[in-house]
C-alpha cells in the first residue's frame, strides 16, 4: 500500500500538479486548500508526510506543523515556500523530533521527489 | 682774663654787632652763622647727588629749586659771619636781597604744585598696589596653567595656524590630542608648512577651507574625510580667525572633533532604514512572485510528460518550447531566490566561526575564477583568529561579490588605461572591537553620482547582461545580519575600498593562521 502524504497548498493549480506528480510515484495523496482543513483531514487519518507551504489562510504552514506535531511528533515535514523562514529548517526544529527539508519555490520538483523518497522509503 | 682780651673782637663797625656789647654773644653769633652756612652747602651738595642718582623723582625741579633756595639761605649766614669782621653793608644787603627773591619764586611756585605732590601714591601704598599686581600675576599664571591643562586634556584635536604676509600658513602650536590623532609629534609638526608635514588627503581638503576663513575674517564650520595609515577618519572642524592689533587675521584656532564613529553610524542607520524598506518590498515581490512562477513551473512539467504520446517531429517543437520556457522560468526564480537572499537575517545567531577562514576561501575562488585577467590579489590578515558569528557561507558568498566588484572596476580601468595597476588587496583586522574586512582595488573609484545609490537592490553601472545590482545589496545585508555593516569610499590613490564591518564573537573555533601572502596571480 501507497504511503500517504497530506499536501496542504493553497494554490489550487499548483496543488493539482503536486498530486498529479506524486501519484505518478505511487503515492496516495489527500489535498487541503488551507492549514484548517489539512489539521482535520489529518485528525481523521494522520498521513504518513505533510507537504505544506507556509503561507495559507485560516492556518498557516507554522501553525499546523506544530498541531500535527503535538498529535505526531515524529512526523516528517517537506516544507515549500515564496517565504523563506528565518533561520531555515532550523527554525521547525523545536517544534518536533522528525526530519524536516525546505525547498523553495519555485519549486524544483525533481528534488523535492527525491526527499520525500529519502524521509518515506529510506 | 676778660674775653674780650682773649679773642680779637670783631670790628665795632659791624652793625649789625653794634647793638651786642658782649664780645661772647658775637662770637656765637659769627660761630652759629659759619656753621648754618655750611650746613646750607652741604645739603643742596646731597640733593644734588639724589638728583643725578635718581631721574626717576617726580619733579626735579623742585628739588633743584629747593637746593637753589637753600644754598641762597646758606651764602646770607656765610656772609653775615664774614660782615661781623669786615663790615659790607652792600653786599649782605645784595646776598639777602637774592635770596629773598628766590624765596619767593620757591614759595609761589610751591602752591600751585601742591597738590600734585600730594596726589602722588606713599610707599605704603605703592607696596600695597605691588603686593596686589603680584597676587594678579600669581592668579594669572594660575588660570592659564589651568587653561593649558585643559586644553592638553581635550578631547578635541586644538591647533593654531600663523598666517604669514604671503597668505601661508605655518602651524604654531597643536595639543596632545591633535598629536594623538593624526598619529604625529607635536615637534616635528610645529613651526612648519603644512603642506610638509600633514597628510596630502588632509591638506587637500582643509587647505580652501583655512584660506576661506582668512580671507573672510569669519568662523568657520567644516567637515571632512581623510583616508590615513589608520583608516578611514571623518573630522569636523571649527576655525576662528584670530586678529592682531591692526585687525589683519594673523591667525587662525582650529578645533576638530573625530565625528568618525558618529558618521559611520548615521551611514549605517540610513542604509538600513533604506533597506528595510526596500527589503520588505522585495521580500513581498519573491513571495508573489514565487507562486504564479512556481505554479507555470509545475505544469510545464505536465506540458512536458504528455508530450510523449505525440508524434516525433510535435514532440520535438514541443518540448523545445517547453525547454525555452523552463529555461526563462528558472532565471527568473534564481532571480527571486536572490532577492529572498537579501534579507540576511540571523535571528538565531548562526554559528561562530573565523572570518579569515570563510575570506580566505573567497579569496581562492576569486583567484582561481579571475586568473585570466592577470590582477593581484594579496591577503594581509592579522594572525589572530577573528570571530565572528553568522553563516559562514553566506559571509563567503558576500566577499566573493566585493572581490568581484573589484575586478569588474579593475577590469573597466584597464579597458581605458593599459597601463593601470591592477591589484586587489584584502585587509582582515580587528579594530576597535569590531572585525573589519577592507576589500581596495585599484579600479576606476565609484563614481560620485552613484555613491549614495551603490547598496541599492537593482542599482547597477554595468552593461545591460553584467549583472542586476544584487551583489553589494546582498554583501551589505549579509554585514548587517552580522552585526556590522558595509561602507566604500574613494581611496586618494585611485580605486575604491569597501569595508565591511562585523561584530566579534569570542567563542570562534580555532583559526586557520594567516599572514599576508599573495593567493593568486
Amino acid at each position: 500500500m501507497g504511503r500517504r502524504i497530506l499536501v496542504a497548498e493553497d494554490e489550487a493549480l499548483a496543488a493539482m500538479a503536486i498530486e498529479d506528480e506524486l501519484l505518478r510515484e505511487g503515492y496516495e495523496v489527500q489535498l487541503a486548500p488551507d492549514g484548517e482543513a489539512a489539521l482535520e483531514a489529518a485528525r481523521e487519518a494522520m498521513p504518513d508526510l505533510l507537504l505544506t507551504d507556509l503561507r495559507m489562510p485560516r492556518l498557516d504552514g507554522v501553525g499546523l506543523i506544530r498541531a500535527l506535531r503535538e498529535m505526531a511528533p515524529g512526523l516528517p515535514v517537506v516544507v515549500m515556500t515564496g517565504y523563506a523562514p528565518a533561520g531555515g529548517a532550523a527554525a521547525f526544529r523545536r517544534d518536533g523530533e522528525g526530519p524536516v527539508a525546505l525547498f523553495p519555490k519555485p519549486l524544483d520538483m525533481d528534488a523535492v521527489l527525491a526527499e520525500l523518497r529519502r524521509l518515506l522509503d529510506g | 682774663m676778660p674775653f674780650s682780651t682773649a679773642l680779637p673782637l670783631p670790628a665795632a663797625a659791624a652793625p649789625a654787632m653794634c647793638l651786642l656789647p658782649d664780645p661772647a654773644a658775637i662770637w656765637l653769633h659769627v660761630l652759629s652763622d659759619g656753621a648754618i652756612g655750611l650746613a646750607y652747602l652741604s645739603i643742596p651738595a646731597a640733593l644734588l647727588v639724589v638728583l643725578l642718582r635718581r631721574r626717576d623723582l617726580a619733579f626735579p625741579w623742585l628739588l633743584g629749586l629747593f637746593a637753589l633756595f637753600i644754598l641762597a639761605c646758606g651764602s646770607t649766614h656765610l656772609v653775615h659771619a664774614y660782615a661781623a669782621f669786615r663790615p659790607m653793608p652792600w653786599g649782605e644787603a645784595l646776598v639777602k636781597a637774592v635770596t629773598a627773591a628766590i624765596s619767593v619764586v620757591v614759595a609761589v611756585t610751591l602752591w600751585p604744585v601742591l597738590p600734585r605732590i600730594l596726589a602722588l601714591r606713599s610707599p605704603a601704598a605703592l607696596a600695597r598696589e605691588v603686593e596686589e599686581r603680584r597676587n594678579a600675576e600669581v592668579r594669572a599664571r594660575a588660570s592659564e596653567a589651568r587653561l593649558a591643562a585643559f586644553i592638553n586634556n581635550l578631547a578635541e584635536a586644538v591647533f593654531v595656524l600663523r598666517i604669514g604676509a604671503d597668505g601661508s600658513f605655518q602651524i604654531e602650536s597643536v595639543n596632545p590630542a591633535f598629536e594623538r590623532m593624526l598619529g604625529l609629534d607635536a615637534a616635528s609638526v610645529v613651526d612648519r608648512r603644512p603642506e610638509e608635514v600633514l597628510p596630502s588627503a588632509l591638506v587637500a581638503q582643509a587647505l580652501p577651507r583655512w584660506r576661506q576663513a582668512a580671507a573672510q575674517g569669519r568662523t568657520l564650520d567644516y567637515e571632512i574625510g581623510v583616508e590615513l595609515p589608520a583608516g578611514r577618519r571623518s573630522w569636523q572642524t571649527v576655525l576662528v580667525p584670530m586678529r592682531g592689533p591692526d585687525g589683519r587675521v594673523e591667525r587662525l584656532l582650529g578645533s576638530a572633533r573625530d565625528i568618525t564613529a558618529t558618521r559611520r553610524l548615521q551611514a549605517g542607520l540610513v542604509q538600513s532604514a533604506r533597506l528595510a524598506t526596500v527589503g520588505t518590498m522585495c521580500a513581498g515581490l519573491a513571495h508573489e512572485a514565487s507562486q504564479p512562477l512556481n505554479t507555470a513551473t509545475l505544469w510545464l512539467r505536465r506540458a512536458r510528460a504528455s508530450a510523449e504520446p505525440l508524434a516525433a517531429a510535435q514532440r520535438t517543437v514541443l518540448l523545445r518550447a517547453v525547454a525555452v520556457v523552463e529555461d526563462q522560468l528558472r532565471r527568473a526564480g534564481d532571480l527571486v531566490a536572490r532577492i529572498r537572499g537579501l534579507a540576511g537575517d540571523e535571528p538565531d545567531g548562526g554559528e561562530a566561526f573565523d572570518a579569515a577562514v570563510a575570506v580566505g576561501a573567497a579569496l581562492r575562488i576569486a583567484g582561481t575564477q579571475y586568473a585570466a585577467d592577470g590582477i593581484d590579489f594579496a591577503l594581509h590578515a592579522d594572525e589572530q583568529p577573528l570571530g565572528v558569528r553568522g553563516s559562514a557561507g553566506r559571509l563567503e558568498q558576500a566577499v566573493l561579490q566585493l572581490l568581484a566588484n573589484a575586478r569588474d572596476a579593475v577590469v573597466e580601468r584597464r579597458l581605458a588605461e593599459p597601463d593601470a595597476p591592477a591589484r586587489i588587496d584584502v585587509f582582515l583586522r580587528r579594530e576597535a572591537g569590531r572585525v573589519v574586512v577592507e576589500v581596495r582595488d585599484s579600479g576606476q573609484g565609484i563614481a560620485e553620482a552613484a555613491r549614495d545609490a551603490i547598496f541599492d537592490p537593482f542599482f547597477t553601472t554595468k552593461p545591460p547582461g553584467r549583472g542586476v545590482g544584487l551583489g553589494l545589496p546582498f554583501a551589505a545585508g549579509v554585514a548587517r545580519g552580522m552585526g556590522g555593516g558595509l561602507e566604500a569610499w574613494n581611496l586618494a590613490t585611485g580605486g575604491a575600498c569597501f569595508r565591511m564591518e562585523l561584530a566579534v564573537c569570542e567563542a570562534a573555533g580555532p583559526a586557520g593562521r594567516l599572514a599576508a601572502s599573495p593567493v593568486a596571480a
